[in-house]
């Protein structure tokens, strides 16, 4: 046993010690709060979607003529196709709904302020990456609603100055042709991805580089005193129980709710409501309400916003005095968000 | 929360998550069983049909039993959806609340299947109920039975017998497979059909005297004629104004696509003397490879696509009507209800032709090229793009070279029938027909039976053989059968009756009708037929012709 340690000691010269320092990174007590997991939850989708991603990709086929046929084989033919693509789809659903969740949380308890600014920014690039693998996912199974929806997406980037040729790197042409597929299944399951993950470490490090933000509002559980405790095993141990939760959580819709497959896609019939994915409800109304061209610019503009907001709060602040600006503004955005989201989902048109 | 609590959490969800596992894996198993037929679908009866199933289930349990086993049960279809009328709709009555009707027609189906319906609506199939004025129907109403009732010959024992039907065979042969005009009885002992009620777009009749004169039972239910219904032809003429009848492919109440699949379904009707398409199918080397690789054919597939769900053989369906991989926007490769889309001969007539068609999907008539074009280009379709669509389908498991060989060999064929048997026919019926030296009336001459017999028998069952490649049709049923009723019986028939009508006083009909036939026979084609006899008798003429000189000139001497 000795000889054993010895010789893996060789080759992996890293203690137990090392290991525990390492891995224990102190915790902020709130932390505690099971609702405090929301950073955690989109990384554990993002690895479930990965292993079912790779599941797909075995028996998917990019191309025009052969995307639809080779989901419909996954979905009726393959065994246990309809369940991973189910698991792909809600992990999918209920990823972007904890990346929103996550960023809400840092939103609101200001969790991006001097000297995080960086972490915001590279969070705000995972949320349009995970809304971008959400949309080219939904384009891949090439049925009506998702190249209708790929195409009335791509046509809004001709409503802004230079989108046109944006609109011909991602549709590789002018309009919806047979390379248009490939292209997006490789944003899909290579660049998007990688980059996602290249993110996430760089996410994580500068967490681990500043430690976890330590929050004065949320009052840590009578139990505890030391202000801290363990990651590992106090809060990886969370992190499990969370990822049971979901993983159970996700078998259920998966099975319960399977994804379904609708009409194959069809360019010369345009169907008679066209609706993209829930978490795109709220920029399908803005631009029912204002026409595409000032919809556009005003999304891109609130976009950028979004991603200078430690600054534009640092200088609210300033002016206003007022630590808890950004808070009320927060809330009229989400309730707008929702509501916007809520109406788009009411109405047929 | 304890580190205990915490493992103790973890233990507790990690069992619940592997018990969802094998929750999925049973519903695996179902679903696995239910596509190898091991369990029945599950079955979702809509609010609509509740209590259409459990009145049904005890009265008629095998319609409910095939409905349960139909895609439409699984989808939440049920019977309301299907036989769903509307109050103004002729043959609607009401039913426990529901206002339904017993046909269920195309135009009905249509409500969610328009493109099928559409398709079928302008294929040949659809139009099969114009029979009326055919030979087929005159044999079938006249020469078979009578367009009247008649009274017995005497007694039947054991059953009263007033009159006798004389269109049964009609009913019970052609029109099954045809379709009948759908019929309501009246009040006053009569019927009526689509042609009384002149239905509108929406398939509401406009005659409202047709209308008014219909019988209702004491259930206020309108009658259905027994000579018209049951009946599931392809061509019936619906009161709807719809033609044809899905379930002639696709069977009542469980909708098979698996069954409207398999030749066994199409030979319904297309089999027997005249046009023995199954037999035929049987004989090729597709229709062998079919009966032994039929369980690897993946019958039960979603959309079964030839190249994608199965090679292993085609079926009639394969060719004329299913899915194939090779498809692009000018070749099709979707599903058709159409079989015309794909076909580039009509073999039916005495003489084939190109399957041209007009923008009404009728075959084109006219003989100038280019109003024959024009006809084309105006929403019609050409012969040459149906080949098109029927060689994506040969292409699956046939190089092209092959393909096109096989098709220079079927025109050839064709061209050699319609050429030497088919227009020599149609010309000595003709000359006997505009001479007068025929009755008005078919059928009752010998020579008006062999000659249907010629082409639409025994010509039939050459074309088709050739077009499906099976030599034993081709050759031995075919071409032999034609040529034999063509030398052997239609010319001395044909000769017979102008010899008669030369002894009647009909001497330039009869000259005219001989000269047709002798033009005929010496064609180069026709040339070996009589050369012995007439080299013969040309020897004796020289022979008699010496006799004489040698008699004259003994006679001098």
């Amino acid at each position: 046993m000795t000889r054993l340690s010895q010789w893996w000691n060789e080759r992996l010269p890293i203690s137990g010690e090392q290991l525990r320092e390492l891995t224990n990174e102190p915790v902020p007590n709130h932390m505690k709060r099971w609702w405090f997991c929301l950073g955690g939850t989109p990384a554990y989708l993002f690895v479930v979607q990965i292993v079912t991603g790779i599941m797909l990709a075995i028996y998917y086929q990019p191309s025009s003529g052969t995307a639809y046929e080779s989901i419909r084989h996954i979905t009726q033919d393959v065994s246990f196709g309809w369940y991973f693509r189910s698991i792909h789809k809600w992990a999918a659903t209920l990823m972007i709904a904890a990346v929103v969740l996550h960023q809400l949380r840092v939103y609101f308890t200001a969790a991006y302020r001097r000297p995080r600014e960086l972490n915001w920014l590279i969070g705000m690039c995972l949320l349009l990456l995970s809304l971008g693998l959400g949309f080219t996912g939904y384009c891949l199974v090439f049925e009506q609603l998702s190249y209708w929806g790929a195409t009335v997406g791509s046509n809004l980037m001709d409503q802004v100055p230079g989108g046109f040729l944006f609109k011909q790197m991602l549709l590789a042409g002018e309009e919806y042709n047979e390379q248009t597929l490939p292209r997006f299944y490789i944003l899909h399951a290579a660049i998007m991805p990688v980059t996602l993950i290249l993110l996430i470490a760089v996410h994580i490090m500068i967490i681990r580089l500043h430690g976890i933000t330590e929050i004065e509002k949320v009052k840590a559980p009578a139990d505890d005193q030391k202000g801290y405790f363990n990651f590992f095993p106090d809060h990886i141990l969370t992190e499990l129980a969370m990822g049971l939760v979901l993983m159970i959580l996700l078998s259920a819709l998966a099975t319960i709710f399977p994804a379904t497959l609708g009409a194959k896609a069809d360019p010369l019939t345009t169907p008679e409501v066209i609706k993209p994915e829930w978490f795109f409800y709220a920029t399908f109304r803005w631009l029912k309400l204002f026409g595409p061209t000032f919809a556009v610019l005003s999304m891109g503009l609130i976009v950028f916003v979004m991603f200078v907001w430690p600054w534009i709060d640092s200088l609210l602040v300033r002016i206003t005095r007022n630590k808890d600006i950004s808070i009320y503004i927060g809330i009229v955005g989400v309730l707008l968000i929702v509501g916007l989201t809520v109406w788009e989902a009411a109405v047929t048109h | 929360m304890s580190l205990k609590a915490k493992q103790l959490l973890i233990g507790i969800l990690g069992l619940i998550f592997l018990v969802s596992l094998i929750f999925v894996q049973w519903v695996e198993v179902i679903r696995k069983q239910e596509e190898s037929g091991v369990i029945a679908h599950h079955v979702s009866i809509p609010d609509s049909s509740q209590s259409c199933v459990k009145c049904h289930g005890d009265l008629t349990a095998g319609i409910i039993d095939h409905w349960k086993n139909s895609t439409h049960a699984q989808k939440g279809v049920g019977c309301v959806e299907c036989h769903i009328a509307e109050k103004d709709d002729v043959d609607a009555f009401e039913h426990y609340g529901k206002t339904i009707a017993t046909v269920v027609t195309p135009r009905d189906c249509a409500r969610c299947h328009p493109k099928e319906s559409s398709e079928f609506q302008h294929s040949h199939h659809a139009s099969a109920g114009n029979i009326l004025a055919s030979l087929d129907n005159f044999l079938a109403e006249t020469v078979e039975g009578n367009r009247e009732l008649f009274n017995p010959h005497s007694p039947t024992p054991g059953m009263d017998v007033d009159m006798v039907n004389g269109m049964a065979s009609a009913n019970t042969g052609c029109l099954q497979c045809h379709g009948s005009k759908m019929a309501l009885k009246t009040k006053d002992g009569g019927e009526v059909t689509v042609d009384d009620l002149q239905p509108d777009d929406q398939g509401k009749p406009t005659n409202a005297e047709a209308v008014a004169r219909i019988l209702r039972n004491d259930k206020d239910q309108p009658m259905l004629t027994e000579a018209s219904w049951p009946n599931t032809g392809i061509g019936r003429l619906n009161l709807d104004g719809s033609r044809g009848s899905c379930s002639a492919c696709h069977s009542r109440h469980d909708f098979s696509p698996r069954r409207a699949r398999q030749p066994e379904n199409c030979g319904k009707c297309h089999l027997g003397p005249d046009h023995p398409q199954k037999e035929i199918y049987e004989e090729s080397k597709h229709g062998v490879a079919y009966r032994d690789l039929k369980g690897h054919m993946n019958l039960d597939a979603h959309k079964w696509v030839l190249g994608e769900d199965y090679t292993q053989a085609p079926t009639c369906a394969t060719c004329h009507m299913s899915a194939h991989s090779r498809g692009d926007s000018e070749n099709g490769g979707g599903v058709t209800h159409d079989p015309g889309e794909r076909i580039s001969w009509t073999n039916r007539p005495p003489i084939s032709a190109k399957m041209d068609t007009d923008k009404n999907h009728a075959v084109i008539k006219e003989t100038d090229p280019q109003k024959r074009q024009a006809l084309i280009d105006e929403g019609g379709d050409s012969w040459q793009a149906k080949r098109g669509r029927m060689k994506q389908v040969c292409l699956h498991c046939h190089t092209e070279n092959y393909v096109n060989s096989f098709y220079h060999q079927y025109d050839s064929f064709v061209l050699n029938y319609n050429e030497k048997f088919g227009k020599a026919g149609t010309k000595i019926m003709g000359a006997l027909k505009s001479h007068g030296l025929l009755t008005k009336t078919p059928f009752d001459e010998e020579i008006e039976w062999t000659w249907f017999y010629l082409w639409h028998h025994e010509g039939r069952r050459a074309r088709h053989g050739a077009s499906m490649m099976a030599p034993d049709y081709a050759h031995w049923h075919g071409m032999y059968e034609v040529a034999e009723r063509f030398y052997m019986e239609l010319i001395p028939q044909a000769r017979e009756l102008a010899e008669h009508a030369a002894e009647n006083g009909q001497k330039e009909a009869a000259q005219s009708v001989r000269e047709q036939i002798e033009d005929i026979l010496a064609r180069p084609e026709h040339a070996w037929f009589e050369k012995a006899k007439k080299e013969k008798e040309a020897g004796s003429e020289d022979a008699a012709a010496k006799t004489a000189d040698e008699d004259s000139e003994v006679e001098n001497s």
